[in-house]
């Protein structure tokens, strides 16, 4: 019964956002692969533009490839990360369902509004906002303080600057050195050219 | 009886004739309490499984759909919602009994689709007329399913699905157990519940007639569709199958 609820749940989400129907409408009954080690799961397109779970002899016009590192990357709003997700065959499509996946919004306070009405719901969510907005602040607060602890205090970890002058001095040397190998190898030719010039006694 | 005219009845074979009329004895005998022992013989899981062919049959506000052995109407009643007031449901059976239990029912939900008794192997549609056309729990008491399926792809139009709703292969460890809940328990069921212990085994008797998933899924692709798909519902005792006409 997993693909039912999995239907039902990923059609009520492409509900509450239309744009997303009007983006996969074009790709109806196509399917797409997403493998992300270690989920793999095949999504069809459904002629209303909605989205379903593919059946068992379903064969995808194309595949995602998401490796476990970059998910965790995309999950951090990394946007590079974005370069790191392989697309197999129509990419187009691939393309576009991932974007309306990426996009994917979940509107809870309507969804509430139904079960205990809109002023209360409305309340809740307002309520829930403020409290995850005080508990990511405090989290924000707590991480900046421990990471100065383990920084200044303790000199476990570097500052940023700190790294980028290293790197910075390793290039430096590294240049350095090879200056100096060329010299060497100057000084080496000219001296070999001396001895070979030098008569016979 | 020459193998040319001979068909299944359960694990019976008969005249070709004569399979309709059974059929249709069977479903006047059941449909008073057809309702209540489908929710009784599945637990109530026919529903979901009825709702989530919907769900997948991509139909939107205005759509066209014919509801084939449509009997009780639960699934015109589901697309009626779907289509809205500006689309059509027409719902079918062969069966006159079981189509006035449908349509009454349809009636009860305020709703007003046209019911027709006619045969679905003769369907009295014009060619590329339906969005969508569904055959829920229909398909295995048809006598020739290949006319049948070629019928409902006529009457589709270019880019329409059909959609197969029907008992199939379940899951091999658990055949057993089935065996014994299909032979046993079932007639047993229909005999406290519906008073008729012989269609609820000629019920169980069908099921292991039928054609499992992959040969369905063939016969659809042999009557036109270009693509087919299948979900296995509850272990494989249910398949959805799923063919487009491109």
């Amino acid at each position: 019964m997993l693909k039912p609820l999995l239907t039902k749940l990923l059609n009520h989400l492409i509900n509450q956002n239309l744009t997303a129907k009007e983006q996969l409408q074009p790709f109806a009954s196509k399917s797409v692969n997403f493998r992300l080690p270690p989920l793999n799961v095949t999504l069809v397109v459904l002629e209303d533009g909605g989205l379903a779970i593919a059946g068992e002899s379903s064969t995808p016009e194309a595949t995602v490839t998401i490796p476990m590192s970059v998910a965790l990357r995309l999950l951090a709003n990394d946007e590079a990360a974005n370069s790191l997700i392989t697309l197999e065959g129509d990419s187009e499509l691939a393309a576009t369902l991932a974007k309306v996946l990426r996009g994917f919004s979940w509107n809870y306070e309507e969804d509430l509004s139904r079960i205990v009405g809109a002023m209360p719901a409305s309340k809740v969510t307002s309520f829930g906002r403020k409290a995850t907005e005080q508990v990511s602040a405090q989290a924000q607060n707590a991480t900046a303080s421990l990471t100065e602890y383990l920084r200044e205090d303790q000199q476990l970890i570097a500052a940023n600057y700190a790294i980028q002058q290293f790197l910075s001095d390793v290039d430096d040397v590294r240049d350095d050195a090879e200056r100096l190998a060329k010299r060497l190898q100057k000084l080496e030719a000219a001296i070999t050219e001396k001895l070979n010039k030098k008569p016979a006694a | 009886m020459s193998e040319e005219s001979s068909t299944h009845f359960g694990f019976k074979t008969i005249n070709e004739n004569e399979k309709a009329q059974k059929v249709g004895e069977v479903f006047h005998s059941v449909a008073r309490n057809y309702d209540l022992m489908n929710d009784v013989m599945s637990a109530g899981l026919h529903r979901g499984w009825k709702r989530f062919a919907v769900e997948i049959s991509g139909v939107s506000a205005g759509g066209r759909v014919l509801d084939v052995a449509g009997g009780s109407g639960d699934m015109s009643r589901l697309f009626a919602k779907k289509v809205g007031d500006t689309g059509e449901v027409v719902l079918t059976d062969i069966n006159a009994s079981m189509l006035a239990v449908g349509r009454d029912r349809l009636i009860d939900a305020g709703l007003t689709a046209p019911a027709l008794q006619c045969d679905a192997e003769k369907l009295p549609f014009p060619d590329q007329y339906f969005d969508c056309v569904c055959v829920a729990f229909g398909l295995r008491n048809m006598t020739h399913k290949e006319k049948a399926l070629a019928e409902m792809q006529r009457v589709l139009k270019v880019g329409g699905r059909l959609l197969v709703l029907e008992f199939s292969q379940i899951w091999k460890p658990l055949a057993p157990l089935y065996d014994a809940y299909s032979f046993k328990l079932l007639p047993l069921m229909g005999k406290l519940f519906a008073k008729d212990a012989d269609s609820y085994q000629y019920l169980a008797e069908s099921i292991r007639m039928h054609p499992d998933q992959e040969t369905l899924r063939q016969m659809m692709l042999d009557a036109g569709f270009a693509k087919v798909d299948y979900y296995n519902l509850a272990a494989g005792v249910v398949a959805l199958h799923k063919g487009w006409k491109i």
